[in-house]
């Protein structure tokens, strides 16, 4: 829908010549996140520099039912900063302030535009590290990972954004600033800043976070375990969890992706393994020493067929290198792939990892893995030739045969990278017809116009439409009214 | 009785039996909620009751307090009206045990005490330890988001929290999260209902994140000459790579409460890990009270226990007291100074490196409470922080707002929430913040 001229007078007005971007290559930039499947330029990208000037666009957008769709980096991997119905787009990346470090206090307050991993580099020197680390954290925005409520390698430990998260300042679809929640906890009310961390840009715009920090580990161990085959590494897992032990990372790796990563940068993993488990472990020195030791025991006794314990930070960053490479390293395999991210109770790998190659084969389709084992959080790329419309299909098969899957054991569509555009028709796998519709109800509290990243998070099902009311139970057959 | 009472009273025994029902004198006098004498007490046996009882308050636009274990029924405003009481405890079920997955997921009345055992087995937690937790309901403790010394290290049911099956105030029975340690589908819902005091639906059905018991643990006091000296402690603590499971804030009373010997000011430090780590950890911990001008001396396993008994009787009124955690020690002495001034002694406990103190105290006149908890609101205001009213008699709490001020945006939001989701005001009408 092209806006009005008025509209875009408005903008500049707001913003200046240099706060909109809208001419036609440029919006281009702009017409996907990291999803490239699904694209849709916006009528205009407003760059603000403030909280103020967001909430004018906002009233602005608000006044005119034109749509508003908030981006951070565009890293995101779901359809979610993109614009199918036109619009405003609203870049945060201008937005990139460090308000505050308190460390005396365990906090920091940021612009949404700031790169995660620069809060980390601005604190670490004084030893503290901001903990949620998506592997995108050297390019994607705090803002960003707020909205999709991101997790990283390092979350089996330290727990996923929503964890680390105290407050925000939000710009609801109303165009009202509120605050919500802050650096002390234990606050009245409802629990808004919960609910509003992977809201993806539903229910308004996040300016400001505060979030919480923490202190460096005093001691790291890598660990990389090689195993025959995926069923003796779980088995691996669920031992070193029975034993007690959460290590900071549990990531896996399956024979296809192992050979993909050996044949390419050489990590040098066993040829013959069937599966790899990396696992780190990070705490007080004395702790990650006994249970490094632990670990490595159980990887032995589970029938590792190797096991290398890195021994100093050059030696870990080589442990690291294949994992990190991975999805570089199907590029050998296939000119492109489908990236999942459904969640199976950790217990059930085995089972999901049978079921997958079970679908692989239906199909007709190679699927490599590498996923965060230790919370059941798999990364399928189903790898496929986008020059044959015929493969893709197939993919996509797949995709969903896989979703299902993992839903029929009891797990999630999407474990940290949210559901967006793509993931939006899934929903109702997983919820119920009540279940949608509550979700729809809370959304419009914040966004009552339903401007703010309209088509995402939820499916456009009757269930979520106006005055659709679920089945309630039937008063029985009594007496009264 | 009123003429349509008659018929609602035959519908509810319809739904959950005549015997699940509740209607005489006495046992409604004794289930009042400030003073408010319900007209039925149901005992629903399942979720579908649950469902089938709200359908029919709805319709009828009756007043229902939902309640578990009980322990806190005398937390927020007192409710503006009441003809319901639903008891939960009968929905008691452990539904699915997952020790290799560590979640577990129970019905809303199962108590504490029952999960620990069941989970504990298995040498699993789940690391939630308020005041008299063993007889608290999960459903109890995910209305009110209770906590106690373990949330230094394991955070709140917020973090706890993975799924939560509800149902809505007309009876829609709506389930949100999920049943996995990790999800992003779909709004966190479950968040929305942790510490809502079960107003914008009952909770029913909880799937929680369970974390293996430590393998050796150790606690130890440390007594210092003033709040000052304890303040500069906690400080050393936060910025150190020492991972403690608790650390708990102690006042002279709240010392002689968990029997701990005498001092203005204490800390009790506990760590669970590895022993050998305990250890080290211990060994850094003694230096920095050495250097705060204290001696550490070890306490055994029972001081927690202890801690949790004392603090579930230690008085009439109990607040609870944000602050910043460099201000520990100040808002300490100023609550100290506040209770003192209203002609009564504060016993005061709470996690010292997350700024989150707890005070209690024996009755006195709701002018006084006012009084006291209004100098202890501005007190913190300028930080951020505030005062929440755990348990006091009904009196006070018509007198003073049990909550506080919420800021005017928020709140505007919250009443939001409660108008799509509980228009009528079936469920504990009033008793939420803003009146809500
Ligand atoms: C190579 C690679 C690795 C990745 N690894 C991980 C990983 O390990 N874990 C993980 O969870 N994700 C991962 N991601 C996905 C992605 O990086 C995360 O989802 C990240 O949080 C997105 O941040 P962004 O700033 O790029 O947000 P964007 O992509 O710009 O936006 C994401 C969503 O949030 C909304 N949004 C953005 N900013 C705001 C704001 N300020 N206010 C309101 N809404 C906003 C957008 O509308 C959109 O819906 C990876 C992506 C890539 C490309």
């Amino acid at each position: 829908m092209p806006l009005g001229p008025g509209l875009l007078d408005e903008l500049r007005r707001i913003l200046g010549p240099d706060g909109l971007v809208a001419s036609a290559e440029g919006r281009l930039v702009y017409e996907c996140d990291m999803h490239t499947f699904y694209k849709g330029a916006p009528d205009v990208v407003a760059l603000p520099e403030s909280t103020a000037e967001v909430v004018a666009i906002v009233r602005l957008c608000r006044g005119e039912r034109v749509p508003i769709v908030p981006r951070g980096s565009g890293t995101g991997l779901i359809g979610g900063a993109m614009a199918p119905l036109g619009g405003v787009m609203i870049g945060l990346n201008r937005m990139t302030r460090i308000v505050e470090i308190d460390l005396a206090n365990r906090a920091a307050t940021v612009q949404p535009g700031l790169i995660n991993l620069w809060l980390t580099r601005a604190v670490q020197e004084r030893g503290w590290f901001f903990a949620p680390d998506p592997s995108s954290q050297m390019v994607s925005s705090i803002g960003g990972n707020v909205s999709t409520n991101a997790g990283g390698p390092h979350c089996l430990k330290y727990g996923i954004t929503a964890n680390h998260v105290l407050g925000l300042e939000l710009v609801t679809g109303a165009g009202e600033v509120v605050r919500l929640g802050g650096k002390v906890a234990d606050r009245a009310g409802y629990d808004l800043t919960g609910v509003a961390v992977g809201s993806e840009g539903t229910f308004g715009l996040v300016t400001a976070v505060t979030v919480r920090l923490l202190h460096t580990a005093e001691a790291v161990q890598t660990i990389l375990a090689s195993f025959g085959s995926i069923e003796e590494a779980s088995e691996a897992v669920s031992a070193i969890i029975a034993a007690g032990i959460i290590p900071a990372a549990l990531e896996m790796l399956d024979e296809l992706m192992i050979r993909a990563i050996n044949e390419g940068t050489g990590a040098g993993y066993p040829k013959d393994a069937g599966a790899v488990l990396l696992i780190e472990l990070d705490g007080p020195r004395a702790e990650v020493l006994a249970q490094a030791e632990r670990v490595a025991t159980i990887c032995r006794e589970r029938g590792a067929l190797d096991v290398r314990v890195a021994r100093d930070e050059s030696e870990r960053a080589l442990l690291w290198k294949g994992r990190k490479e991975a999805a570089g390293a199907v590029g050998r395999l296939a000119p492109t792939y489908l990236l999942q991210d459904c969640v199976v109770p950790r217990s059930r790998l085995p089972e999901i990892m049978r079921a997958l190659r079970a679908i692989a084969e239906r199909h007709r389709v190679q699927i490599a893995n590498v996923f965060h084992a230790g919370d059941g959080n798999l990364h399928p790329l189903i790898l496929y030739d986008d020059r044959n419309p015929e493969e893709l299909e197939r993919a996509k098969a797949a995709n969903e045969a896989l979703l299902h899957a993992c839903i029929a054991m009891g797990g999630t569509i999407t474990g940290e990278h949210g559901v967006g555009l793509d993931k939006a028709k899934n929903l109702p796998l997983q919820y119920g017809e009540a279940d949608l519709n509550f979700m729809a109800r809370l959304r419009r509290i914040f966004d009552p116009d339903r401007i703010m990243n309209p088509g995402k998070l939820l499916p456009s099902h009757p269930a979520c439409g106006e005055g659709f009311r679920p089945a309630r139970p039937r008063v029985p057959e009594g007496a009264w009214i | 009785m009123s003429i349509l009472a008659r018929p609602i009273q035959g519908a509810l025994a319809a739904i959950v039996g005549r015997e699940a029902l509740v209607d005489d004198t006495a046992a409604r006098v004794s289930a009042a909620v400030d003073g408010l004498v319900p007209r039925w007490i149901v005992r629903p046996r399942s979720l579908e009751h649950v469902s089938r009882v709200l359908a029919l308050a709805w319709d009828a636009e009756l007043a229902v307090v939902p309640r578990g274990g009980g322990n806190a029924l005398a937390l927020g405003h007192p409710p503006s009206r009441l003809d319901l009481v639903l008891d939960l405890r009968r929905l008691d079920r452990v539904v699915e045990y997952n020790p290799d997955d560590l979640t577990v997921t129970v019905e809303a009345g199962t108590t504490m005490g029952a999960l620990a055992a069941r989970v504990g087995a298995r040498r699993q937690l789940l690391p939630l330890d308020p005041a008299g937790v063993e007889r608290r309901t999960l459903g109890g403790l995910a209305a009110t988001d209770a906590s106690g010394p373990l949330r230094a290290r394991y955070g709140t049911m917020r973090d706890l929290l993975l799924g939560v099956r509800f149902v809505q105030a007309d009876g829609v029975m709506t389930w949100g999260g999920a049943k996995v340690v990790k999800s992003v589908s779909g709004y966190d819902v479950p968040k929305l209902m942790v510490g809502a005091l079960g107003t914008l639906g009952v909770l029913g059905e909880l799937t929680l994140r369970l974390h293996p018991e430590p393998e050796f643990e150790a606690t130890w006091l440390a007594v210092f000459t003033d709040v000052a000296a304890a303040q500069a402690f906690v400080a050393r603590l936060v910025d150190s790579t020492v991972q403690p499971s608790r650390v708990e804030f102690l006042n002279r009373a709240g010392l002689a409460a968990c029997g701990a010997g005498d001092g203005p000011a204490a800390v009790a430090v506990s760590i669970g890990t590895a022993e050998e780590a305990v250890r080290a950890q211990g060994e850094t911990v003694a230096r920095f009270a050495r250097e705060a001008g204290a001696w550490l001396r070890p306490l055994g396993a029972s001081f927690w226990a202890a801690h949790a008994e004392a603090t579930a009787l230690d008085g009439a009124i109990v607040l609870s007291v944000g602050t910043l955690v460099t201000l520990v020690g100040e808002t300490a002495a100023e609550t100290e100074r506040a209770v003192a001034a209203a002609g009564v002694a504060a016993t005061l406990t709470g996690a010292a490196t997350l700024g989150s103190l707890r005070a209690a105290f024996p009755a006195v006149e709701p002018r006084a409470v006012g009084t006291l908890v209004e100098r202890l609101r501005a007190f913190l205001a300028p930080v951020g922080g505030g005062v929440i009213i755990q348990r006091a008699p009904a009196a006070v709490r018509a007198a003073v707002d049990p909550w506080g001020p919420v800021e005017p945006g928020a709140l505007s939001l919250m009443r939001g929430l409660k108008d799509e989701f509980d228009a009528k005001r079936v469920l504990n009408p009033g008793r939420f913040v803003g009146g809500l």
